[in-house]
């Protein structure tokens, strides 16, 4: 039986090494393996070069380092499995998950908005890198890497601007553009532009590429541009102007008519409607507008009613809910001791209504709302002095 | 008759682990010669299927390592962990199966009948 001495131990691992192995655990595993076979195969005085080399040659097929590789290979394969079955299991939860908000959406029951938020966020947060990590490693051409790379960086940024959108969080519009802009200016031309040469892949690319052309003209039709948001807002701040200006005037007309201070109840309850109706509206545009005085030079000064959601409103200023509480309690309570004489003020659909859900309104519809109770309200006070006067005329 | 290695290559961590099973700890070269012994040299497991694949089971968590120095050389035993016991019934009873399965598939008769 042959000894191998330490001499021949680093002519081994040298051997080796040089052969591409470079995983320590492996070099060890090896530098055993090779010593035990040819301390059990070589001849006392055998010759260790030549047995080394004999005995190396049964390790491999082209090369060593195959074993080295195939390590690597299977060591991958092993995460590639999990990552796969996280995916699935991502993409199945996201789906499900996107799917039930939307029913409870419709349904306007709760948890809606967190299930469609969970949704949205593992699929473009879990699912869809995952997706592309895999996709990845079965490209060997580096474009086709750089082409799933951009096309899931645009999908990513487009569902979490969709999820921005539906949630109000800044940065949804930017995102929005952003995504659609990278999918059609830089994936199109160099998908379209590797794609075409190759007769295989022709028809498909000249079909993928008008798909993808189709898609962001669609999306960047739905996109509400900047210039769109303005205008809108000018229509609305006009709108509300002509608005006040019809609530002025009647204002005034009533003064003129109720001369007489006259005092009861139902005209105290009017009162009250009429001031919480101001209360409301003067802090409601404040939020919008960033101003209470809008003039009729609003565009010029650039002081526009924004188009903030009312729940934006309700849920974040201060006092909101307080004072939307008293306009309503002013309402309710004028609606029981109006006399049959005066009409009551409609409650159904209203702000006032506490059955109301803001859901998509927005700051502008709700002043518009208070609007149209303060003209109710001014109409009462009219008909409560012109039945006065007509009752002093008849004495 | 020696096995093709694509045969070997799907059971071979079920061999490996049934090894470790029945023997305690061992070592690369020794799976190999036992592997060879005890098929009457039917089975031979190439070097470069079996280090990669241990490799994998203690990357698993389904084997333990020990180092032993002897000078310059190293020798790395092998020895089931708690884990690798579980897997180790696991994949054989997954193999039994297999078998039988493969038996009714190609519709094999009992030879020695």
């Amino acid at each position: 039986m042959y000894k191998i001495n330490e001499q021949q131990i680093d002519y081994i691992l040298n051997d080796i090494s040089a052969r591409g192995i470079e995983m320590e655990g492996l070099q060890l595993n090896l530098l055993d393996h090779i010593c035990c076979i040819i301390e059990q195969e070589l001849e006392e005085n055998g010759d260790f070069e030549r047995g080394y080399h004999a005995v190396i040659r049964r390790f491999y097929k082209d090369k060593l380092s195959e074993i080295e590789e195939e390590t690597h290979l299977l060591l991958t394969n092993k995460n590639y499995y999990v990552m796969k079955k996280v995916m699935i299991t991502s993409g199945t939860f996201s789906a499900a998950a996107l799917t039930t908000g939307i029913i409870l959406k419709y349904l306007h029951a709760p948890g809606a908005s967190i299930m469609m938020i969970l949704g949205i966020g593992i699929a473009s947060l879990i699912f869809l890198p995952l997706l592309v990590t895999l996709k990845i490693k079965e490209q060997q051409k580096a474009k086709d890497k750089l082409l799933i790379v951009l096309g899931s960086i645009s999908a990513i940024m487009m569902s979490l601007a969709i999820l921005f959108k539906i949630q109000h969080w800044p940065g949804a519009n930017m995102m929005g553009l952003i995504s659609p802009a990278i999918l059609a200016l830089v994936f199109l031309p160099i998908y379209f532009v590797g794609g075409i040469r190759n007769p295989e892949t022709k028809l498909n690319t000249i079909v993928s590429s008008v798909l993808i052309v189709l898609g962001c003209g669609l999306f960047f039709s739905l996109t509400i541009t900047p210039q769109g948001v303005k205008a809108d807002s000018v229509r609305v701040t006009g709108s509300y102007l002509r608005a006040e200006q019809v609530v002025k005037n009647e204002e005034q007309q009533v003064a003129r008519l109720a001369k007489a201070d006259t005092v009861n109840t139902t005209a105290e309850a009017l009162t009250a409607v009429y001031k919480a109706c101001l209360e409301l509206k003067t802090d409601a545009l404040e939020f919008a507008a960033g101003t209470t005085t809008i003039g009729d030079d609003f565009e010029t000064r650039n002081e526009l009613i924004s188009n903030a959601p009312a729940s934006d409103y309700m849920n974040n200023k201060e006092g909101a809910e307080a004072k939307l509480a008293k306009l309503s309690a002013a309402v309710y309570y004028y609606n029981k001791i109006a006399p049959a004489s005066l009409k009551a003020i409609p409650v159904k659909g209203n702000i006032v209504d506490p059955k109301e859900h803001f859901g998509m309104a927005r700051v502008a519809a709700l002043i518009s709302d208070i609007q149209q109770i303060q003209l109710l309200v001014l109409q009462n006070q009219r008909e409560l002095s012109v039945g006065e006067k007509g009752m002093v005329s008849a004495q | 008759m020696v096995y093709s290695s694509e045969l070997i290559k799907g059971t071979l961590k079920t061999i490996v682990l049934k090894l470790l099973e029945d023997n305690n700890r061992m070592y690369g070269y020794e799976i190999t010669q036992r592997v060879k012994e005890l098929t009457f040299d039917r089975i031979q497991i190439t070097e470069g299927a079996l280090y990669p694949t241990l490799h994998v089971l203690e990357e698993d968590g389904l084997v333990t390592t020990e180092l032993e120095y002897n000078g310059k050389r190293v020798r790395k035993y092998y020895s089931l962990s708690p884990e690798g016991k579980n897997k180790t019934k696991e994949k054989v009873s997954e193999l039994a199966d297999f078998m039988n399965t493969m038996k009714f598939l190609l519709d094999i008769k009992n030879q020695s009948a």
